[in-house]
């Protein structure tokens, strides 16, 4: 019997591992067996200890995530898009599924049966090693994506996460300093020096009896109270406090505070009663908490090429979408996310300066914008400016020259992380926007003082910078020239004013939602030019109004406006909070979409959700008042 | 005094008798089919193909499809349109009564799902009494009726792919009635879970 579906089906297949390595004839055979599955949004396809199904799966449409949950949470360990396969863990193992498949959006997967797929998997080695490969992958982390061959059955989830997560276990010394209650004081001190510890254990037949660490040598040997030649069990510490393996960062600081100590002894059990384990130090707990980030930017910094970058910035995105499932406050996430794009773009214009050779000038790269702002979440387009110092006019052109090339090789390298240029090209490769400070300072003195005179588009992009790499008196002369400028300069704020009360107003005049009427995105609502941009907008206008420099992030303009201006407090306080909310529907719509989160999809969000958006255009309302009333918006409107 | 209805039973062909002895039991199988007719009128106009894929379990089995083009030459040639299409069709062909039978043994006593279902029944039932036979008896959803309900529109009409637009199915360039039955199917998947048919 013919089957065009099945046909459908293999050519669907034959793009993707493993089913590449298959004959085509052979993958028609394997469709005639395949069932497919819709899956509605938030639909369960199997959860942890469910019983083995008989079938693996192949997303055809839409995302499936896999879960693990870890204290009662729910947390992400992996996204299937198209093509991707997963629930492999019946054609390895035995027991029950060790994580849950859930549908993020409507999805159709296809179900392969495990007997139909198994013949194929022993003939043929390319598939087999491709299936456990993605097998250690899916159970474990992303991030292990790189390493090859280290393949296991079981999930070891709770190490090497690369999240925020701080109901992670801890590593800690796995080998611990054990001493017989029969050492002298003096040789237990040698023994820990040459070691390079700062406790030891002392063990009775493997059992913990007592600790000492540095402190009681200071407070009890060097203060005379006990002599070197004494045995160990006068000095240590007794009984030790213990805990059981596996324990949480939280748990682990609880106990400590609790027991006012600094060290805690892991054993099989959990008593005093077992066998050692290692020991957790304070010093362990404090890594454990600034971990991830700061390994990010350790391999931000080791990094030597694109793909390296690349991979660092997907452990941000999970980074940033863990923590925004935990509810870790917004503004936490984008300072640490600010510093990694920051650390990330530094990098990239390393790397094109070691390939070009030490530049000829002093110099300043800034990036503008979102990233500017340190709101930058998601993988937007990449904004940046650069500033050379003046040089004589006869090195004019080969300084520019040699910057122009820096910036097109750094702005290439971020183009592969995946940062897009930018729409209107402002980025450093182009000639307008790579220049000396003193053309930069004619710039925005044009800019400012004679607005909408060449053009009406300045770009009030300029305004929010921060400097990525290069000599920081550049940025601070920059900033100097802007808030001189700035000063009654009531012409520039009108201009900003109508910069900011352009866009088009989120709401109707029945309080519903404006949504685009054409277009690609037809149906959708402008979440950026509609209410984050507005926001963004008036918030820079107010601070350079009030002269506060060095605050760039929207949310801390909007906080700080309102301790120097307290008569409009409130609104100041409701619009950082309609930020916040605004940022957050924005970014998780951007992760879910894998796009800039500048559209929402109205028709996806539940009415809980479309109130809350509802609630946060509204402070922008009194804003615009305010603005209106401040600045007289006369000469551009 | 009831002989009457026996010999009514008895003139029914082989295929048909199987067929009513399967509809005593109810089935937990669905079947999404289309046909391709000529026009609408369902006595003046013929099936030109008819395509259909089953369902068990909420689950699609690509293994368990049903094709079969009806190269109408003597209709077509009578009413002067070419054939070309039909010849090109790399479905298996079979003449009308050949291509019922087997499609009346593939449906066996599933529930039927389509797309304007009433059409297609009774185009299908048309034939069936050509061939002496009765009408279909089988159970049969509509996903244009369903897709109503659950957007809660008034409108007349909606077409297949205006339905699978709006559900982002994958609509390939060519369409072809199998792909369009197993459109059915999968908008069926989604519309059942909507309106929480069990």
């Amino acid at each position: 019997m013919s089957n065009a579906i099945a046909y459908r089906v293999a050519d669907f297949l034959k793009d993707f591992e493993p089913f590449n390595f298959l004959s085509y004839d052979e993958l028609v055979v394997i469709a005639q067996s395949i069932r497919v599955l819709n899956l509605d949004k938030n639909k369960t396809l199997f959860q942890i200890n469910d019983a083995l199904h008989d079938s693996f799966y192949v997303v055809a449409h839409g995302i499936i995530q896999l879960m693990v949950v870890s204290d009662a949470e729910e947390m992400l360990l992996n996204k299937c898009h198209a093509g991707d396969i997963f629930g492999l863990r019946p054609f390895f193992a035995k027991n029950n599924y060790q994580m849950t498949a859930k549908a993020k959006d409507d999805c159709i997967v296809y179900a392969i049966p495990i007997t139909v797929f198994k013949p194929y998997v022993s003939k043929n080695q390319a598939v087999l090693d491709f299936l456990l490969e993605s097998f250690a992958t899916n159970s474990k982390n992303q991030s292990d994506k790189m390493a090859k061959g280290l393949i296991t059955d079981s999930i070891a989830f709770s190490e090497n996460q690369s999240d925020l997560l701080y109901f992670q276990t801890l590593t800690y010394n796995r080998s611990p300093l054990k001493i017989g209650i029969q050492t002298t004081v003096k040789d237990t001190a040698q023994l820990i020096t040459d070691n390079l510890y700062d406790s030891a254990v002392i063990t009775e037949q493997g059992n913990p009896v007592g600790i000492v660490t540095d402190k009681d040598f200071r407070a009890k040997v060097a203060t005379g109270r006990v002599a070197i030649s004494q045995p160990i069990t006068q000095l240590m510490s007794a009984p030790v406090v213990t805990v059981i393996e596996n324990i949480s960062v939280a748990e682990a600081q609880l106990v400590m505070l609790k027991h006012g100590v600094t060290h805690l002894c892991v054993t099989y059990d959990g008593t005093d009663k077992s066998e050692v384990k290692g020991i957790i130090s304070e010093h362990d707990l404090v890594v454990a908490q600034a971990n991830n980030p700061g390994v990010l930017l350790k391999e931000i910094r080791k990094s030597t090429s694109a793909k390296e970058l690349k991979s660092v910035r997907d452990k941000l995105t999970e980074i940033i979408q863990s923590s925004l499932q935990r509810n870790i406050p917004l503004t936490h996430i984008q300072s640490i996310a600010g510093e990694i794009t920051l650390a990330l773009v530094k990098r990239a214009i390393e790397l094109a300066i070691l390939e070009l050779g030490s530049p000829p000038a002093r110099y300043a790269w800034l990036c503008i914008g979102s990233q500017g702002r340190k709101e930058q979440l998601l993988l937007t387009d990449q904004d940046s400016i650069l500033i050379f110092e003046d040089v004589p006019a006869d090195k004019y052109r080969d300084t520019k020259d040699y910057f122009i090339r820096l910036a097109k090789k750094a702005t290439a390298t971020l183009e592969k992380v995946g940062y897009k240029l930018c729409a209107q090209n402002h980025v450093a490769s182009n000639m307008l926007w790579c220049k000396s400070l003193t053309d930069w300072i004619k710039q925005y003195n044009s800019w400012m003082n004679t607005p909408g005179e060449k053009s009406n588009e300045i770009s009030s992009v300029f305004f929010d910078y921060e400097m990525a790499s290069g000599e920081q008196k550049i940025e601070d002369a920059l900033t100097e020239v802007i808030f001189k400028n700035a000063k009654n300069n009531v012409l520039f704020y009108d201009f900003l004013g109508n910069d900011a009360l352009r866009k088009p107003p989120p709401l109707t005049f029945f309080k519903k939602f404006n949504v685009e009427e054409e277009g690609e995105f037809k149906g959708k609502f402008d979440l950026k030019n509609r209410a984050i941009l507005p926001l963004v907008d008036a918030a820079r206008l107010l601070t350079l109004s009030n002269g506060i420099k060095g605050i760039n992030s929207t949310f801390q303009r909007y906080k700080q406006l309102a301790i120097i201006d307290p008569k409009h407090a409130e609104i100041y306080l409701n619009c950082a909070e309609a930020f916040l909310t605004l940022s957050k529907f924005s970014t998780e719509e951007g992760l879910k979409e894998d796009s800039n989160g500048h559209f929402l999809s109205l028709e996806d969000m539940n009415k809980v959700d479309k109130e809350r958006l509802k609630a946060a255009l509204v402070p922008m309302r009194d804003l615009e008042e305010l603005i209106k009333d401040n600045y007289q918006l006369t000469q551009f409107s | 005094m009831l002989d009457w209805l026996k010999n009514i039973q008895k003139e029914y062909p082989e295929f048909w008798k199987t067929y009513l002895e399967k509809m005593d039991k109810k089935s937990n199988r669905y079947v999404a089919f289309t046909l391709e007719t000529t026009g609408l009128n369902s006595r003046k106009d013929v099936i030109l193909s008819i395509a259909a894929i089953g369902i068990v379990q909420d689950q699609v089995l690509i293994g368990d499809v049903f094709e079969i083009a009806i190269p109408q030459y003597k209709y077509l040639h009578d009413n002067g349109i070419t054939h070309d299409f039909v010849l090109e069709s790399k479905m298996p062909k079979l003449a009308e009564p050949a291509a019922i039978e087997n499609f009346i043994a593939f449906i066996e006593n599933a529930v039927l799902v389509g797309h304007r279902t009433y059409f297609d029944v009774e185009m299908l039932n048309e034939v069936l009494e050509k061939l002496g036979c009765g009408r279909l008896r089988n159970e049969a959803l509509d996903i244009e009726i369903m897709y109503k309900k659950v957007h809660d529109l008034s409108e007349k009409s909606i077409a297949l792919d205006e339905m699978a637009k709006a559900y982002k199915l994958p609509v390939t360039e060519h369409v072809s009635p199998t792909d369009d039955a197993y459109n059915i199917a999968l908008m069926f998947l989604k519309l059942k879970s909507k309106l929480g048919l069990k």
